[in-house]
């Protein structure tokens, strides 16, 4: 039985998902704010640890959107049944 | 060079496990009609989360990407870091649109991204030229992997010392013929479960060598000044230094478009939609989005390698020995920082992690040609078993095909090509991706964008030296004084050329194509998590009459609802 997931989600939380996912992509595609070798880590640059730091970063944004837009699933669209 | 005894057993060893694994997994979750294209080539569409995890992962980083990448670093220090920028970029943007892809597919029973583009835009030209693009791009992609395993044989002193070319290749024939006959038998089934091995063995060496070869290394200070002190040197070829520490402001421009142009290519590689259209739910991708990222850390510090290997003086002489070919440094640096038995465990990680990759795209780019080619050129009225029969042709033929490429073809023309491929392979993301979205774009100006982006692409590659090449010298070239990825220069000319004569031909009032897709394909999710899977036993009388008269058969053949996972007998 196929299942739609329709997004009833309000304006306000697209827009959060929308946020989070430019600031994921942008963190690293915006190289003036890493591309420095202070302050270091240890021994590791600024460059280095920061894009590191930044995969589970994005995975967290990711994972932040998934359950936002998580949707419980309805019955089919096209004749308004509901499957047991 | 010797063969050292130990590393070779230990790799022989991993890979009869892994032909055993590829033979049995046919039995794996076992169908009632193994003869569909979408259960030999998509694994029957019921891969969950933790499949797909290990499935995705292992075929989207290849064994090309664990020895290029780190060669890149060890060659010319952070420019080669793009590599992890997009695979950290790449995941938000799947987020984004895979989920709709997938659900278009799932309910049209697509199996390739050529049947989507078709469908959507209705045009066969425009699938056409999508199929084509990604065979194209596939193909040197497959032989870069044979690439892949080459640099690991000639490390462990493999058949190198032959002077007979058949004798030379033949460990790397032994090891393709062998993964395609399970391939062939098998189809994505195999690789799933392979990949499972690949990815332990691939997490297991990169864990081990950050913790262990550093210590051996006098720690990571020791490591980023010898890298440090060897980047500045001048590069005589060239008279400037090799590379730097930090990517410079020059080099910025450059390496932002190669990891975004890089990323949007990713998932348009025919091997990459295969995964995502695998999935058993819609939300496995978006779930996964958030958890392939462990991949990509593993792939920065596989990157970060390259300055173990530059740390290592033995390393060093054995590329220097080589003709300079960077590539060997990853071997090399587990041949002398690792006990034999561990570097056999790495040289497996790196040569099974090359297979697969390379068994999927075959299958992907057999998947395509099917339903693309075949099917609506050759013979429309195809049964399900004759595609599925063509595609495992097919997929031999990619095979060997890829390996005559890579034994006859120098290793040059096999790079250069898959750089090219890259520069493709993203021009066909307007009529995919935007086309998900939107069919503003007229069909006939997405085929004239396309081919003036692939011609440009071509030629500005040709056109662009370096590394000591006169042509296809490297993948960015100057656009209005900035170094910018060619693919990325060819996207925005393609998008650019798209709309102008969406214009014109709306203009001349040429008819629009018949989109066969519905609004609510896009959101389709047959098998959600929330509703308790259904025993096969309960699904037969369900499959509801109403599918079968919506879809007609020829479409619904590979994977409408009603062949929803373990569904009863045939209808």
């Amino acid at each position: 039985m196929t299942h739609y997931a329709h997004s009833r989600k309000s304006p306000a939380t697209w827009t959060a998902v929308a946020v989070l996912l430019a600031i994921a992509i942008l963190g690293t595609l915006w190289i003036p704010l890493y591309a420095r070798s202070a302050p270091k880590l240890g021994p590791f640059p600024f460059f280095y640890w920061f894009q590191l730091i930044w995969v589970p970063l994005s995975a967290v944004l990711c994972r932040i959107c998934y359950l936002l837009l998580r949707v419980r699933p309805d019955g089919p669209a096209e004749t308004g049944r509901t499957q047991p | 060079m010797h063969i050292d005894s130990i590393p070779f057993l230990i790799v022989v060893t991993a890979f009869v496990l892994v032909t055993c694994i590829g033979f049995a997994a046919s039995r794996w979750r076992p169908s009632e009609e193994p003869m569909r294209l979408s259960e030999w080539g998509l694994g029957g569409r019921r891969f969950g989360t933790f499949v797909s995890w290990f499935l995705l992962g292992g075929d989207v980083y290849t064994a090309y990407t664990f020895i290029a990448v780190p060669a890149l670093i060890y060659a010319t220090g952070a420019a080669g870091f793009y590599a992890l920028s997009y695979t950290i970029m790449v995941f938000p943007i799947v987020f984004i649109f895979a989920p709709r892809l997938w659900s278009v597919a799932r309910a049209r029973g697509y199996v390739s991204p050529g049947e989507f583009v078709r469908g959507r835009h209705g045009s066969q030209g425009l699938g056409l030229a999508v199929a084509a693009t990604g065979i194209l791009a596939t193909m040197p992609y497959i032989a870069l992997q044979l690439v892949g395993i080459e640099s690991v044989l000639t490390v462990m002193g493999i058949g190198t010392s032959s002077d007979n070319v058949f004798i030379r290749d033949l460990p790397l024939i032994i090891a393709f013929g062998v993964t395609s006959a399970y391939t062939y038998l098998a189809g994505l089934r195999a690789l799933a479960l392979i990949a499972f091995v690949k990815d332990t063995l691939i997490y297991v060496t990169v864990i081990v060598a950050v913790l262990y070869i550093p210590a051996r290394l006098g720690g990571w200070g020791h490591v980023f000044d010898v890298a440090s002190a060897h980047l500045k040197t001048t590069n005589p070829a060239t008279g400037k230094p090799y590379g730097s520490l930090v990517v410079m402001p020059a080099g910025e421009w450059s390496y932002a478009t190669l990891a975004l142009g890089s990323a949007l290519a990713l998932f348009m590689y025919p091997h990459a939609t295969t995964g995502v259209f695998a999935a058993s739910r819609r939300d496995v991708i978006r779930r996964n989005a958030a958890m392939l990222p462990a991949y990509t850390l593993i792939l920065g510090l596989i990157a970060l390698f390259g300055y173990l290997a530059r740390a290592v003086p033995a390393v060093n002489a054995g590329v220097k020995a080589n003709g300079g070919n960077s590539q060997l440094s990853v071997p090399l640096l587990f041949e002398h920082m690792f006990p034999g038995w561990f570097a056999g465990i790495g040289y497996s990680a790196i040569i099974i992690g090359a297979l697969v990759p390379a068994a999927v795209m075959s299958i992907a780019a057999a998947n395509l040609f099917t339903r693309t080619i075949y099917r609506e050129l050759l013979r429309p009225y195809a049964t399900p078993a004759q595609e599925t029969r063509v595609a495992q042709l097919v997929s031999l033929l990619m095979k060997v095909g890829a390996l005559a490429f890579a034994l006859e073809l120098n290793r040059t023309f096999s790079i250069n090509l898959q750089l090219l491929g890259g520069i493709w392979i993203v021009q066909t993301f307007p009529a995919v991706v935007i086309g998900l979205y939107t069919r503003w774009f007229h069909r006939y100006a997405l085929i004239t964008g396309w081919a003036v982006a692939m011609i440009y692409g071509t030629v500005q590659a040709y056109r662009t030296s370096g590394g000591g090449q006169s042509h296809f010298g490297g993948s960015a070239a100057p656009v209005f004084g900035h170094v910018t990825y060619i693919a990325i220069t060819a996207l925005i000319i393609n998008v650019v050329v798209s709309t102008l004569f969406t214009f014109v031909f709306r203009g001349a009032g040429v008819q629009d194509g018949y989109d066969e897709t519905r609004p609510s394909d896009y959101l389709a999710d047959p098998d959600p998590a929330a509703i308790p899977r259904p025993r096969p036993a309960d699904l037969a009388p369900q499959v509801p009459a109403d599918h079968v008269a919506r879809h007609p058969p020829a479409r619904t053949a590979a994977g409408s609802p009603s062949s929803a996972p373990e569904s009863g007998p045939p209808q």
